[in-house]
């Protein structure tokens, strides 16, 4: 096991959709400034672009402005947002989108030469490629790239972020990358609850799997200010593939539908939208059918013709090919029947919630020195991959100027040799044959104390204080017992330090849900005992911070501020 | 099985330490066996089904098959990538064994065989 030090101004952690655009950005405006991307996988084809994308899905259409945008994530987020952050990011939409386009993107136009609409705030892409797109352009702006090396732990000095640690999963190279400043772009979190999926497809979910919520673990332990755990995003997706509902539900313009034929959006939710209902309702409101009885649940599809079919499969093709081969598998025809659904395992993923690190609007977070983009990022829901490269730009703008006034910090040594120690402990439990763990029980472990007690799929979602309880006390034992992981190789190592991370974050999720004593949004965190929301006492941010000597974790509050005037509860 | 290697059909790419299906994972699934120099999957179970192993594959070597849990075994779908790189055709075969083509506009870029690890020459970093 050798050591690689490495200094470079900024450090990107996770070169996925913010992180390559967050390195071009800081490339084009300071080329003299060495730029370095830490990747886990390879940056061609990792994160949650592996597969491909059909569609840009916020964008604004013509006769949209940042203001419309906000207010729309405003009520699509039941009333509460950070508002200051949500404009900004839409600000650089535009911007964004022509840059990917430039590099070579496909992006569907109409005669006019104008992007194709599908729904208010998405444009249609034929992104297969996108991954590898934006990950040349990272390379061509002269970024280092290292693939395949996972960041373990922030270098910390003086209560400063100076860099960040990992490992080679290839070679076990122990790397320390320090740096002046350090751009979080990890993405968020799967894996923390029971996948809907068992045995050979327990991984078929809707988020990446191998996005594990290391960058919000890497905060959580140096004790960086995280904002709104307990928005946990639960989505509607297609039954057994949890592929996106988008592509059919704005693609064609499908309602859902009970299996008595109702529709019961448009029935039950009509005061807030209907089938256009915020997104916790779309998820809480088939819910509640299935609940007292009238499920399958389905988007109704039968209207569509069979040039539409086609259309449905193209487009999954280009984002979620296993769709298409479970309709052929199966024998369905969504043009003749309609596509059943089903809500998917809980994640912690800020792009779609607002769960993350607490910013400013230059996505500097709590910790001087660091800096957050895309889904590790709170306070802006909503960003999807055009979000998530604004923030990665918003980011890179902000880091690029405070290098200009820092330099390296002083790294005390111990801070490097604990982590190395902790880092390969598992590989040397192995060695030593003592009597462990494997990853796999842990993880499976923590999905257990989560789905049960944390609100899981099986129990439709639903909390109290009582149940949190439990998962806290069960949670609380399980740090005590990562002495005992076992790694046999470097993938297996790898996967410990994911099913540690992912601790760090179940803890860190159970308290935010406990705290919060109302339900904001349903579907997503439902609290039996406090049914109702609650505007008068809980219209302000749940915020955490772990004190990294006592591992305590302490909660508060922050207010909301409305910059966008106008109804909180209404889409424009 | 959500993903199949063809053993008939991959060549290693020639002699490749680090083959485009190994580098393209994103969650380092594919190894190649260190005794053997054979591709292998290392956990079947962890894999996403994004494809990225399947589309980079020069030999078509590798496919995609539904777990068995979620559809019938005979149903199959074969991406093939255009010379020219900006088209993408799948060939979907249904249970029945009825074929359909989507071609699809992409832009796919050129991947290399190999490619060198930070901290190591390639020959010394087979585990
Ligand atoms: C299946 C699916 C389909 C989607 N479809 C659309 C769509 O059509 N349109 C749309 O607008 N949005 C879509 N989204 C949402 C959008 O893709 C994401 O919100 C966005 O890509 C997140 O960007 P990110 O940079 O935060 O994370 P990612 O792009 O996932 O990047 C995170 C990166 O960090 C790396 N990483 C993780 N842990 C570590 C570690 N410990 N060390 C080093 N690196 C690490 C990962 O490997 C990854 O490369 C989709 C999402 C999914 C999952
Ligand atoms: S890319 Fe294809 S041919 Fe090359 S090693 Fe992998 S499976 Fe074999
Ligand atoms: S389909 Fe995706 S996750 Fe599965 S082996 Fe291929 S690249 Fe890896």
């Amino acid at each position: 096991m050798e050591k690689n030090v490495i200094e470079t101004d900024v450090l990107i952690i996770g070169g996925g959709t913010s992180g390559c655009l967050a390195a071009v950005e800081l490339k084009e405006l300071y080329p003299n400034l060495s730029v370095t991307i830490m990747e886990k996988a390879h940056v061609d084809r990792s994160g949650c672009l592996a597969g491909g994308m059909n569609a840009i899905n916020a964008y604004l259409n013509p006769g949209e402005t940042p203001e419309s945008f906000t207010k729309y994530v405003r009520f699509d987020s039941c009333g509460l947002v950070r508002e200051d952050l949500v404009l900004s990011m839409s600000e650089l939409f535009e911007y964004c989108v022509k840059k990917v386009e430039k590099w070579g993107l496909p992006i569907l136009c109409d005669e006019k030469g104008n992007y194709v609409p599908r729904g208010r705030w998405n444009i249609k892409i034929n992104g297969e490629s996108l991954k590898p797109i934006i990950a040349k352009a990272a390379k061509n702006a002269g970024a280092k790239i290292l693939n395949w090396v996972t960041a373990t732990n922030f270098i910390m000095a003086d209560g400063k972020v100076a860099g960040a640690m990992g490992f080679s999963i290839k070679n076990g190279n122990f790397f320390i990358v320090k740096a002046k400043a350090t751009i979080i772009a990890t993405g968020g979190a799967a894996g923390i609850y029971k996948p809907n999926n068992a045995h050979d497809a327990q991984h078929k979910t809707w988020y990446s799997p191998y996005n594990t919520g290391a960058g919000y673990a890497m905060g959580i332990r140096a004790g960086a200010e995280m904002t709104s755990f307990e928005m946990r995003y639960i989505g509607l997706r297609v039954k057994d593939t949890i592929a996106p509902t988008g592509t059919i539900a704005l693609g064609v313009g499908a309602p859902q539908i009970n299996s008595k034929g109702e529709k019961f959006m448009a029935a039950k939710y009509a005061h807030i939208g209907g089938d256009g209902a915020p997104t916790p309702y779309r998820s809480h409101g088939p819910l509640q059918e299935i609940k007292e009885g009238r499920g399958p649940v389905y988007l109704d599809t039968r209207h569509i013709t069979a040039q539409q079919a086609r259309d449905l499969k193209s487009a999954f093709l280009d984002m979620y090919p296993s769709m298409v081969l479970y309709w052929a598998a199966n024998e369905i025809d969504p043009s003749k029947e309609p596509v059943e659904v089903q809500t998917t395992e809980p994640y912690v993923v800020g792009g779609h919630t607002q769960s993350g690190y607490w910013v400013d609007v230059n996505r500097k977070t709590s910790i001087e020195g660091l800096y957050a983009a895309g889904d590790v990022s709170g306070g802006a829901p909503y960003k999807f991959v055009s979000g998530c490269w604004a923030e990665g730009v918003i980011a890179a703008r902000a880091a690029g100027e405070y290098v200009q006034k820092t330099g390296f910090a002083q790294i005390p040594e111990n801070v490097l040799k604990d982590e190395q120690e902790r880092v390969f402990s598992p590989l040397m439990n192995q060695t030593h044959k003592i009597d462990g763990i494997n990853n796999y029980d842990m993880e499976v472990r923590i999905q257990k104390i989560m789905e049960e007690y944390a609100g899981g799929a099986a129990t439709f979602y639903e909390v109290n204080d009582e149940r949190l309880q439990v998962a806290r006390r069960r949670l609380s034992t399980l740090p005590d017992q990562f002495k005992y992981l076992m790694a046999e190789d470097l993938h297996d190592l790898m996967k410990a330090h994911e099913v540690i991370d992912r601790v760090y974050v179940a803890q860190v999720l159970v308290e935010h849900m406990m705290y919060r004593k109302e339900t904001r949004w349903p579907g997503y965190c439902t609290r039996t005992d406090y049914t109702e929301l609650d505007d008068t006492n809980w219209l302000k941010f749940v915020n955490s911070r772990r004190d990294p000597e006592t591992g305590n974790i302490e909660m508060f509050t922050r207010p909301y501020e409305q910059i966008v005037p106008g109804d909180r509860y209404k889409p424009r | 099985m959500p993903v199949i290697i063809h053993t008939d059909k991959c060549n290693e790419c020639n002699g490749s330490s680090n083959p485009p299906c190994v580098r393209m994972c994103p969650g380092d699934l594919w190894m190649k066996d260190p005794k053997t120099g054979k591709i292998v999957m290392r956990n079947a179970s962890d894999c996403w089904d994004c494809l990225p192993c399947v589309k980079v594959c020069p030999q078509e070597a590798i496919e995609f098959r539904l777990s068995y849990q979620l559809g019938f075994q005979t149903a199959r779908l074969l991406p093939h990538i255009h010379n020219t790189r900006d088209f993408i055709t799948w060939e979907l075969i249904d249970t029945n064994g009825v074929t359909d083509k989507f071609t699809i506009r992409t832009k796919v870029l050129p991947v290399e065989l190999d490619e060198s690890i930070e901290g190591v020459t390639p020959a010394e970093y087979s585990i």
